[in-house]
């Protein structure tokens, strides 16, 4: 939020541009607050909050900006500031319950291979989407909003910087952390398919 | 103690890693992120043509993105809230 633009929109100019230029941006905005608080009625409440406050705050975005990145800038920051003192769950899984679930799939010895080779293709994408995601969702959710913001909706680490009102320096470091958590969370996963890493 | 502490200091970490390899893999992220200079590019490709190791570690790299951006499955946004969203913002002024 920078500058204010000067000229004052009627309401129906107004009405029209939100929903010309933010609206379009609900799919991924939603997406994220999902990411963010693992629950469909949060993800809900935060998008409702953010596109209030975007309304609200109309005046200072800049036609022809970056709008999703503005939006994702709110939303993260009524995630921290108000959203996440409300909720009650905390925004993380519990660690633990995860973790369980890996050691008791344990597979016998080097068999475990033949076991997904006669799996549709479709499945088996199922199932590696269903394992990404709940690796991601084990990680702290500083380490799963890079890695979202990066890998599923393209920012540069320009526009995260800012979306996450941190120096580039720290969107590297922490991405770099990130990745090497979630890699070993999902090396493990491998193993017990029966690959080698 | 003085001279314990500065040799525990100054020891190498553990996978040693010579020079190149190092700031190699330093640039993984920015490499499958799009984000590295011209000549980070030049000195990243040249490099893993020659290094076995490397060259792998960027495989794994860009397999750890595909795997985000490809296999994890994007959240239905229901159907209701844009209205929800249009309806608050009116009657909020």
């Amino acid at each position: 939020m920078s500058e204010q633009t000067g000229k004052q929109l009627s309401k129906e100019e107004k009405d029209a541009r939100f929903e010309a230029e933010l609206l379009p941006v609900l799919d991924p905005l939603y997406n994220f607050a999902y990411r963010l608080t693992l629950d469909e009625d949060d993800a809900n409440d935060l998008v409702q909050e953010t596109y209030l406050k975007a309304y609200r705050f109309f005046d200072y975005f800049e036609q022809g900006t970056n709008a999703k990145a503005w939006l994702f800038r709110i939303l993260k920051n009524s995630f921290i500031n108000e959203f996440r003192k409300k909720s009650k769950q905390p925004a993380k899984v519990d660690y633990s319950e995860v973790e369980g679930y890996y050691n008791t799939e344990d597979v016998e010895g080097d068999n475990g291979v033949a076991t997904t080779t006669d799996m549709r293709t479709e499945s088996v994408q199922d199932l590696i989407g269903d394992e990404v995601a709940s690796a991601l969702n084990t990680l702290p959710v500083d380490f799963r909003t890079v890695i979202i913001l990066c890998d599923l909706e393209g920012f540069t680490y320009e526009e995260m910087a800012k979306i996450l009102d941190i120096p580039i320096g720290t969107v590297r470091s922490r991405l770099h952390r990130a990745r090497n958590s979630l890699k070993e969370k999902l090396e493990k996963y491998a193993r017990t398919m029966g690959y080698n890493s | 103690m003085e001279p314990k502490f500065t040799e525990m200091y100054q020891k190498e970490p553990a996978g040693e890693m010579d020079g190149a390899c190092g700031q190699v893999a330093d640039l993984l992220d920015s490499m499958v992120d799009g984000e590295a200079t011209a000549e980070e590019q030049r000195f990243f490709n040249s490099h893993i043509e020659e290094c076995v190791n490397c060259f792998e570690n960027h495989q794994k790299q860009k397999l750890l993105k595909g795997l985000i951006s490809g296999h994890l499955k994007r959240v239905i946004v229901p159907e209701s809230l844009a209205q929800t969203i249009k309806a608050k913002i009116q009657e909020t002024i």
